[in-house]
C-alpha cells in the first residue's frame, strides 16, 4: 500500500505532474504558452518525461506487488491498468468522432472538399471504428495512449525479467531500439500509409530504461554512474542541446536569428525517438537525479502540492488534459485566438487539471478511510493504480 | 471583436443603402478592393527571384509551372480559368503588358509532397519553366504523414529545382476554420516554412492570408447558399493569384 510520504520520491510525482501540464499546453496548436514548455528549450518534450517516469514508477509499484504476492497477481494488476487505459482511449475516440462528424457533416467549404475526403474520417466509419478499437487509428490527440497500453501489455515480461537479470531486459530492448534507428522499422497504422505516431518499437526503450532504473532505485541501489565525469559529460550535453535548441526557437521567432546546426540536425525525428532527442534527455535525467534530492524542499512546498497530486493521479489527469486541449483548440479556432483568450484557455485548462487531481486525491482518501472504526483488511479497488 | 461586430452589421448597412438606392454601387466597389488586401507583415518577400527578374528585364517569354494539389487545380471554382494559376497569369499580364506569360497548371488532387516531387520530370522539367510555384502540405497534414518524410520530399524537390537553375516559390496550406478544428496543420506549416528558410526560398503565406480574410469576414462560406460557394471559391482563387503576382513583383526587385 502507499508508502509513508516521507519516503516517497516526490521528484517522480512532481515532474510527471509538470509533464502532464506541458502535454496539455503542447497539444493546443499555435499556443503561445508552448514557448514556455520543454519542447522549445530541449530536443525532447514532455512525452519523454511522461514515458520514462511511467516506466520508473511501474517498476517500483508492481515490483512490490510481485515480491509480495507473486508474478501472476502483479501481471493481473498491470493488465487491469492497461484495460483502464484502453477504456480511456475508446472514450477519447468517441469524443474525437463526435467532433469530426459534426465538422464534416456541417462542412460547406468547397475549397477543402477533396482534402477532407482524403482524411477518410467518415467515408468508412465501420472500418475506422474497428481500427480504433485495434489501436490502429490514431488521429490527432489519440496517439500517446496506444503506446502506453502496449507498454503495459508487455510489462509483466519486463517485470519478471528484472527480478532475475536487469541486463537481460535492457539489452534486447536497446537492440530493438537500435534496429529501428538503423533500418527505420515502423508499425503500420490506419489509414494505409500511416504509421504509429509513437513507434512502440523505439519508445519501449525509454519505458524499459525507466523500469530498469526504477527497479534499481527500489532496491536502494544508487546510480553507479554518478561520478564527476558522468555529471560533467551530462552538463556538456545538456548545455549544448539547450543552446542549439534555443537558437532554433529564437530563429523561428525572429527572421535572421541563426539556427545553430539547423541544416544538420533538423528535423529531429519524434516518431522513432531519434538519438538527438534521447541523448539530451538522458543527460537531463542524470542531472536531475544528481542534483535534485527526492525530498528537496521545493518538492514539499505548498505551491508544488497541486503538481505532485496531478502526477500521482496521472491517468485521470492525462485523459482530462487531452480532452481539454481538444476543447481549447476548438475554442481558439472557432471563436477567437487572441492572446487574452489563449491565456484564458491555458489557465482554465491547467486549473481544471489541478483541481481534478485534488478532488480525486480527496476521494481516494475518503474511500480508504475506515467506516465507523470497522477495520478492513481487504485491499481497496483503486490502490493498484500506478502513481 | 469590434471588427467582427462591424462586419456582422455590414449587411444591415448594405440593406439600408440599397433601400436608399444611390449608395449601393459605391459600397460594392469598396468591398471588392478590400477583399484581396492583407496586412503588411504578410507582404514581406524574404528571398529573391533572380532568374525570373532576368527574363523580365530581357522582355523574354516567361513560363511558370504551378504544381500542387486540389487547390492549385481549382476545381472548387468550376473552371480552369478560375483557378489561381490562371488568375496569376492574368494579373501578371496586366502588370507587364509587353511580356508574354504562361502559367501552367499542374495541380493534381490528393497528392502528398512526395507524389508531387515524383511528377517533376514529366510535369515540371518538360515545361522548361523559369519559376516553379510548389503548393504542398495539405494532404500530408490531413493524412498525418511523418514530418520527416514531408520535409525530406520538399528538400529533395528544392535541391532538384536549384540544380536545374529554376527559381522557386513555395505555397503553404489553405485555411478553413472548420478544417482547422479537426486537422492540426501547425507542425506541417512550421516545417514548410523552416524548409523555406533553410534553403532561402520564399514561402507564400496562403494560410495566414486566408485566415486573415476569414477573421475579417471577407470570405465566409458558412452564411452562403450552396450554389454561391463556387463563386466565392473563385473569388478566393482570384485573390490568391493577385497576391502571388504582387509577391513576385517584390521578389524580382
Amino acid at each position: 500500500m502507499p508508502e509513508p510520504s516521507n519516503q516517497r520520491d516526490l521528484r517522480l510525482d512532481f515532474f510527471r505532474g509538470v509533464a502532464l501540464i506541458f502535454i496539455f499546453v503542447d497539444h493546443i496548436p499555435e499556443n503561445i504558452f508552448s514557448y514556455f514548455t520543454l519542447q522549445s528549450v530541449g530536443f525532447y518534450d514532455a512525452a519523454e518525461v511522461f514515458i520514462f517516469i511511467s516506466g520508473f514508477t511501474a517498476a517500483i509499484v508492481y515490483g512490490q506487488r510481485l515480491a509480495a504476492k507473486g508474478a501472476l497477481y502483479a501481471s493481473a494488476q498491470v493488465w487491469r491498468r492497461a484495460w483502464q487505459l484502453y477504456v480511456a482511449h475508446v472514450f477519447l475516440f468517441v469524443i474525437f468522432i463526435a467532433e469530426v462528424s459534426y465538422t464534416v457533416m456541417t462542412f460547406n467549404n468547397p475549397m477543402y472538399n477533396e482534402e477532407m475526403r482524403v482524411g477518410d474520417f467518415l467515408s468508412e466509419p465501420h472500418v475506422a471504428v474497428i481500427k480504433a478499437l485495434l489501436l490502429q487509428f490514431q488521429p490527432t490527440f489519440l496517439d500517446i495512449l496506444p503506446l502506453y497500453i502496449v507498454m503495459l501489455l508487455i510489462f509483466p515480461a519486463v517485470l519478471i525479467g528484472l527480478r532475475y537479470r536487469p541486463l537481460l531486459v535492457l539489452i534486447p530492448s536497446f537492440l530493438v531500439y537500435l534496429a529501428v534507428q538503423v533500418f527505420g522499422i515502423s508499425v503500420p497504422a490506419y489509414p494505409e500509409g500511416n504509421v504509429w505516431y509513437f513507434n512502440p518499437l523505439a519508445w519501449q526503450f525509454l519505458f524499459v530504461l525507466g523500469a530498469v532504473l526504477g527497479h534499481a532505485s527500489a532496491r536502494g541501489r544508487g546510480f553507479p554512474w554518478f561520478r564527476e565525469t558522468t555529471i560533467a559529460v551530462a552538463v556538456a550535453i545538456a548545455f549544448a542541446a539547450l543552446v542549439i535548441r534555443l537558437s532554433w526557437t529564437f530563429g523561428g521567432l525572429w527572421e535572421g536569428f541563426p539556427g545553430l546546426l539547423l541544416k544538420e540536425l533538423w528535423p529531429v525525428n519524434k516518431n522513432n525517438l531519434s538519438p538527438i532527442r534521447l541523448i539530451p534527455f538522458l543527460a537531463a535525467i542524470v542531472l536531475v537525479a544528481a542534483w535534485v534530492p527526492p525530498q528537496a524542499r521545493f518538492l514539499r512546498a505548498a505551491a508544488s502540492r497541486p503538481l505532485v497530486l496531478a502526477g500521482q493521479q496521472s491517468l485521470e489527469v492525462f485523459c482530462l488534459g487531452i480532452l481539454l486541449s481538444a476543447l481549447g483548440h476548438f475554442i481558439l479556432s472557432e471563436y477567437e485566438r487572441g492572446v487574452a483568450m489563449q491565456v484564458l484557455v491555458n489557465v482554465g485548462g491547467i486549473a481544471g487539471m489541478l483541481f481534478t487531481a485534488k478532488m480525486i486525491d480527496w476521494y481516494k482518501k475518503m474511500d480508504r478511510a475506515p467506516i465507523a472504526q470497522a477495520t478492513r483488511t481487504r485491499p481497496l479497488p483503486g490502490d493498484g493504480a500506478v502513481r | 471583436m469590434t471588427r467582427q461586430i462591424a462586419s456582422r452589421l455590414a449587411p444591415l448597412f448594405l440593406c439600408a443603402a440599397l433601400a436608399a438606392g444611390m449608395a449601393a454601387p459605391a459600397i460594392n466597389a469598396k468591398t471588392e478592393v478590400a477583399e484581396c488586401e492583407v496586412p503588411a507583415d504578410l507582404q514581406v518577400v524574404s528571398a529573391g527571384l533572380p532568374r525570373l527578374a532576368a527574363k523580365l528585364r530581357a522582355r523574354q517569354p516567361v513560363v511558370i509551372v504551378a504544381i500542387g494539389g486540389a487547390s492549385t487545380k481549382g476545381a472548387a471554382a468550376g473552371a480552369p480559368e478560375l483557378a489561381y494559376p490562371h488568375r496569376l497569369q492574368v494579373a501578371l499580364a496586366h502588370v507587364y503588358p509587353d511580356v508574354p506569360f504562361k502559367v501552367v497548371n499542374k495541380g493534381v488532387p490528393r497528392q502528398s509532397a512526395q507524389q508531387m516531387f515524383e511528377r517533376f520530370p514529366s510535369d515540371v522539367f518538360a515545361e522548361d519553366p523559369v519559376l516553379v510555384i510548389w503548393e504542398a502540405g495539405i494532404v500530408d497534414a490531413v493524412r498525418g504523414f511523418e514530418i520527416d518524410d514531408f520535409a525530406g520530399a520538399m528538400q529533395q524537390g528544392i535541391e532538384e529545382l536549384k540544380n536545374r537553375a529554376i527559381d522557386i516559390v513555395l505555397m503553404d496550406m489553405q485555411f478553413s476554420r472548420s478544417t482547422a478544428t479537426v486537422i492540426n496543420f501547425e507542425r506541417y506549416l512550421n516545417t514548410l516554412h523552416r524548409v523555406g528558410d533553410l534553403n532561402q526560398v520564399y514561402v507564400f503565406p496562403r494560410f495566414a492570408m486566408m485566415r486573415y480574410w476569414s477573421e475579417q469576414n471577407v470570405f465566409n462560406f458558412d452564411e452562403v447558399a450552396a450554389d454561391e460557394r463556387a463563386k466565392l471559391a473563385a473569388k478566393v482563387y482570384d485573390c490568391i493569384g493577385r497576391r502571388m503576382a504582387h509577391s513576385l513583383r517584390i521578389g524580382i526587385q
